[in-house]
């Protein structure tokens, strides 16, 4: 036994810390779980090189940047009853910028959870440093089993890491679709310490079976081709950006038309959208075949309602309504099929994410 | 934000990069771009996936022509695209562009033109190529016809390759006016009295390659003559060099020696890089891809239907022709 898979050590699997919200959701109005990866999928983050990491590492949270819409759309999903829990793969160390930079950005949040990098480096586990499964998959049981509760979930992530993988496998074990020979295998495949095996094993034995995990959003921050994450099945939305998500959860029924609204404006007075790239946004959905325009009406009576609120924005008003006529012609006349497949095939899955 | 309306016809390959190209123009990072990909909806979004692009600058508009140039060129009419990427055969091309859109004011036809590479460099971004025109949206021109091609070619040398006084000549058989046809006599005359225009006379169809003039212009039909008799004797010379590779060890040696020079001619030939050539006379943008254009190619047009719509080459042809007759206004005084 290496000195790293030594029981005496105990298992890092992430640090939730303590409640730093200033406002938890009170536990009876948590209506679904809302989980969400920060670096590109929260927050414009660079680290493909030594010196962007080392840039990231060092940056104040004033300097920090969030994607377009996110903050808003975690603010809404939260209010439509949302327990809101971030779990990154930052080190535990950036929790107080991190923090802050959520508090500059408004957003509240009931949980979060961060990478114990330093312990992993500690300890010798370089393997770790870099791995997202071993360290996301048990933290993702672990806070669900925590939650003592069977609730929906959202899931947030990016196309830079392992996140589709991880949060479909994650879905999948919820859902009880995955037997223990072939998880074993998957671990096996994905090089997992043995702890963080056992851990999964810990975390899956208490685990109350529900199939919960309702979509997976994954932010398409390298624009890589949505048709990447086909074999994932049509859980998995690959998204350009915030507006999308939000006209997804609108389809789904998770959020109101005026929070889309609300999440529109937001993108058009901070990120400088008008109404062509809000319009193309719809339609690339629409010909993807993740939402139909009947499902959508209510945004644009939602823009007659809900419109003078937003005359202090100008122009986001007259963008909005410049969208609404677009809305009908953004109508897909044949949308692709969005992607069915009959099961994931995670070991050749792990494989590709590999590559990437 | 600059709309550009592509027409997306032809078989899968050709649809594909189409689709490449519109991609990749997606994500240029510099200048508002918004790209309406015409043609069938399914065909185009099966491709669009599989590619790295932005989404919120590229719509689709479903067209179920087996050619959706119409279509296309119906946006540019409507003022719902600023510019056209017109990638299929010229001739439905300069129709559907003569049935649905307005010539500009004082253009009685409009002008396809053709980009041709030359020995020498052109305007103060040293473009290796002379503009041809017209190259065959009509076959015949009176002088008046010629003269107009001459300010439009001017105009668009001036806004694309930043040249402020592009030599204007006009193609004939010999330097000599005397024997010259009509029409081209008519129009080198009043080219040599107008204001605005560097007109450098008559020019022999044998004297484009060198580049002594930046706009060359000529009837449609010896325009097209010229310029497919140019391309088939480019694709000679390249393929004489292939064949010599292959035939003897010396001739092999000489041609990997001469490698260097017929890269760079390879370089000074490939229309891909130039992206697309304009019909000119009317307010929109129309750029005619090649109809061999792979994505880098549909990707260079959209560059230039940006750049062009940003030149606004139909104000600097209203400015041209008001200094031309300015100037003949004042030759009469």
């Amino acid at each position: 036994m290496s000195p790293a898979d030594s029981p005496a050590v105990p298992p890092a699997i992430g640090d939730p810390g303590a409640p730093s919200t200033p406002s938890p959701t009170p536990a009876s109005e948590i209506r679904r779980v809302i989980r969400w990866d920060l670096d590109k999928t929260y927050l414009r983050t660079e680290f493909e090189s030594f010196g962007k990491l080392l840039r990231t590492a060092l940056q104040r949270a004033d300097q920090k940047v969030s994607f377009p819409g996110a903050p808003m759309l975690m603010q809404e999903l939260r209010a439509q009853g949302g327990r809101i829990c971030i779990i990154s793969g930052s080190p535990r160390q950036m929790r107080k910028v991190l923090e802050e930079k959520l508090r500059l950005d408004g957003v509240d949040w009931d949980e979060f959870i961060l990478k114990p990098n330093l312990s992993n480096l500690m300890r010798g586990r370089f393997r770790a440093v870099r791995d997202q499964i071993g360290y996301k998959l048990p933290a993702l049981l672990a806070s669900r089993n925590a939650l003592g509760r069977p609730l929906p979930e959202l899931l947030f992530g990016d196309d830079a890491e392992a996140d589709a993988f991880i949060y479909s496998l994650y879905g999948d074990l919820l859902a009880g679709r995955i037997g223990e020979k072939l998880l074993a295998r998957i671990l096996e495949a994905a090089d997992l310490y043995e702890d963080q095996r056992r851990l999964i094993s810990e975390q899956l034995a208490v685990l109350e079976p529900q199939d919960a995990v309702q979509r997976i959003f994954i932010n398409l921050e390298r624009r890589s081709p949505p048709a990447r994450f086909a074999p994932y099945g049509a859980r998995v939305v690959p998204v350009y950006n915030y507006f999308q998500a939000s006209l997804v959860a609108l389809a789904d029924g998770v959020l109101p038309a005026s929070s889309v609204l609300k999440i529109a404006v937001d993108m058009v007075t901070h990120a400088g959208y008008g109404p062509a790239a809000l319009a193309n946004s719809l339609q690339d959905l629409l010909r993807r075949g993740y939402a139909e325009v009947g499902a959508l009406t209510g945004l644009a009576d939602a823009v007659e309602q809900y419109g003078s609120l937003f005359d202090v924005f100008r122009p986001a008003r007259d963008i909005l309504e410049a969208f609404v006529r677009r809305l009908s012609a953004a109508a897909a006349n044949r949308p692709v099929e969005p992607p069915r497949p009959e099961a994931i095939d995670y070991l050749e899955l792990l494989a590709d994410t590999r590559r990437v | 934000m600059t709309s550009v309306a592509i027409d997306a016809a032809g078989g899968s390959d050709k649809v594909r990069e189409i689709v490449a190209g519109a991609a990749r123009a997606s994500l240029d990072a510099a200048g508002a771009l918004e790209i309406q990909v015409v043609g069938d909806e399914r065909r185009i979004t099966e491709q669009l996936i599989r590619m790295r692009h932005n989404p919120e600058r590229i719509s689709v508009v479903h067209s179920a022509a087996e050619n959706p140039v119409r279509d296309a060129v119906r946006l540019a009419a409507e003022g719902a695209a600023e510019a056209l990427v017109l990638t299929g055969p010229s001739g439905p091309a300069v129709a559907a562009c003569r049935d649905l859109l307005t010539l500009l004011p004082g253009v009685p036809k409009a002008a396809l033109s053709a980009v041709y590479p030359t020995a020498l460099r052109h305007g103060a971004k040293g473009d290796p190529f002379t503009l041809l025109l017209d190259v065959g949206a009509g076959l015949q021109a009176d002088a008046e016809d010629l003269v107009t091609f001459a300010f439009l070619g001017a105009t668009y040398a001036r806004a694309i390759s930043q040249n402020e006084s592009p030599r204007v000549a006009l193609l004939a058989v010999d330097d000599d006016l005397s024997i010259a046809p009509p029409a081209v006599a008519q129009a080198a005359a009043r080219l040599a009295r107008t204001r605005g225009i560097t007109f450098v006379g008559l020019l022999e169809a044998v004297d484009i390659p060198k580049g002594v003039a930046d706009v060359v212009v000529a009837d449609g039909f010896s325009g097209n003559t010229v310029i497919k008799l140019l391309d088939g004797v480019r694709d000679l010379a390249l393929d004489l060099a292939g064949y010599a590779q292959k035939q003897r060890l010396l001739w092999k040696i000489g041609v990997a020696m001469l490698s260097g020079v017929l890269s760079r001619v390879k370089d000074l030939t490939d229309w891909e890089q130039y992206g697309g050539a304009p019909l000119l006379g009317y307010p929109q943008v129309v750029l005619r891809a090649h109809p061999d254009s792979d994505g880098r190619a549909i990707h260079n047009a959209c560059r230039v239907a940006v750049k062009a719509v940003a030149a606004d080459v139909p104000r600097g042809f209203a400015e041209l022709t008001s200094q031309a007759s300015h100037g003949a206004q004042d030759a009469r005084a």
